[in-house]
């Protein structure tokens, strides 16, 4: 048990822990680049520790899932199976059998568009308890990635990226409720802001489509592009309510096309060449 | 060795953890928070001033590996370590299962604190829907591998000072 020694000073010293860690936090909000660059410098010194623990953990974990997660793979596995079996036997007739199978087409790297694009393998959750609907993955600027950087699959939009280190980095998912992003109802051509609701899956959208606009159960959106820092025309998902009754604001829940259940790998779209002058 | 560079070793040693091995054992997506309860046992074993600033370089190094702002455990972690030492010293005898239950309790206010204060800084660390499922968890696996933390952290802070000091009045 500690005894308490004449020497103590908890108050001042208290105080002075508490004046110092707001002066750091008011610091790093107010963009002190040295801040950054201190906390990049601490993750990018144990970078080869972690590379050297995920590679030693690879099999324990595969064992791991191999034993307790069987059984949820052999069933996914079979799902997977009979609806590749009924989509071979459909035509691709509508706009919502074509997105599925960009859905499961992901899988096998059939891109839907020709974007420059950065392949990253999943590395898993980031440390700590601050890691809900964020991945990280296993490269970062040494592999040309920036901040804000669109990552996608196959079938569609993920996230952004968040936070890039040498050799690392972070994906806010597209379900993260800090994420936003424009997007185009692909038939009525309206624009909206979508964001992450903290649900699985879930995207909404809560400005930008008019009271009135023709929202239909199933439309397929895609990023608006424009002002936005993703491109435009990768998808994002399809409505499952589109909210038509409402009186004053209008609330349209979007299921996101990418599914991240198995997912292993990755790609983070490169910007294209703009224009002179344009930024 | 110093006391300093025990707890400068312990320090380090428990962030190599927090991100390679501990970042790997989750349940229902909650994970140990190995420098918050480095924080209340520094708290727990060196007293309020010297538990106040081992919690404050051990919330330095977790803002440092996490996406988090720096600071925002900073913050948290010395009051963690003041109020646990001043409950220390309070209590009339310890037990085990008093004292596990006591950091539980502790461990559950920390994660639950540094949560609300993320939140003030614009964070959002938890779905609200398993806010307190995912606290509790992270709360019970922290408290679950106190036992060894508990030994390296009291190797650390205590150094080379005697365990105990009592002082007798005269004439008591």
């Amino acid at each position: 048990m500690a005894a308490k020694r004449p020497a103590d000073r908890p108050r001042p010293t208290l105080l002075i822990l508490l004046v110092a860690a707001l002066t750091l936090l008011t610091l790093q909000f107010r963009g002190l680049q040295p801040l950054d660059a201190f906390q990049q410098g601490v993750r990018d010194i144990i970078e080869p520790v972690r590379s050297l623990s995920d590679r030693l953990t690879d099999p324990v974990q595969t064992a791991w899932n191999g034993v307790f997660g069987f059984e949820a793979l052999r069933m996914e596995n079979e799902r997977l199976e009979v609806e590749l079996a009924r989509m071979r036997g459909n035509a691709l007739t509508s706009e919502a059998d074509t997105e599925l199978l960009n859905r499961l087409l992901s899988e096998v790297d059939i891109a839907y568009s020709d974007f420059d694009a950065v392949v990253v393998r999943i590395l898993g959750q980031p440390p700590g308890n601050f890691s809900a609907h964020m991945i990280e993955v296993d490269k970062g600027t040494d592999d040309g990635l920036e901040e804000g950087m669109a990552v996608v699959t196959g079938a569609g939009l993920v996230g952004r990226l968040e936070q890039v280190d040498r050799s690392r980095s972070l994906v806010q998912l597209a379900t993260h409720p800090d994420f936003r992003v424009g997007v185009r109802l692909v038939t009525s051509q309206d624009e909206g802001l979508a964001k992450g609701t903290g649900t699985e899956g879930i995207l909404r959208i809560e400005s930008g489509v008019r009271l009135d606009a023709q929202v239909d159960n199933d439309e397929v959106l895609v990023t608006s592009g424009g002002r936005s820092v993703f491109p435009s025309d990768i998808p994002v998902g399809r409505v499952i309510d589109p909210d038509s009754d409402a009186d004053y604001r209008r609330s349209i829940i979007i299921e996101l096309a990418a599914d991240l259940e198995n997912l292993s790998f990755l790609k983070v779209v490169l910007p294209t060449q703009k224009p002179e002058g344009e930024r | 060795m110093s006391s300093r560079l025990r707890v400068v070793a312990v320090l380090l040693t428990a962030l190599i953890a927090q991100a390679t091995l501990l970042t790997e054992i989750r349940i229902q997506g909650a994970t140990v928070e190995l420098m918050m309860i480095i924080a209340i046992l520094a708290g727990f074993h060196g007293g309020p001033e010297r538990g106040a600033l081992v919690a404050f370089f051990a919330g330095l190094l977790q803002d440092s590996l996490l996406s988090v702002p720096l600071g925002l455990h900073a913050l948290v972690f010395p009051p963690l370590a003041v109020a646990v030492s001043s409950l220390e010293q309070r209590m009339v005898r310890s037990a085990p299962v008093a004292d596990a239950v006591a950091l539980l309790l502790a461990a559950v206010a920390g994660i639950f604190t540094v949560a609300a204060v993320g939140l003030l800084f614009g964070l959002s660390p938890y779905d609200p829907g398993t806010f307190l499922a995912r606290i509790i968890t992270a709360a019970v696996m922290t408290t679950a591998i106190a036992a060894p933390v508990n030994r390296a952290v009291r190797w650390a802070v205590l150094g080379g000072l005697p365990p105990d000091i009592k002082l007798r009045a005269v004439g008591s």
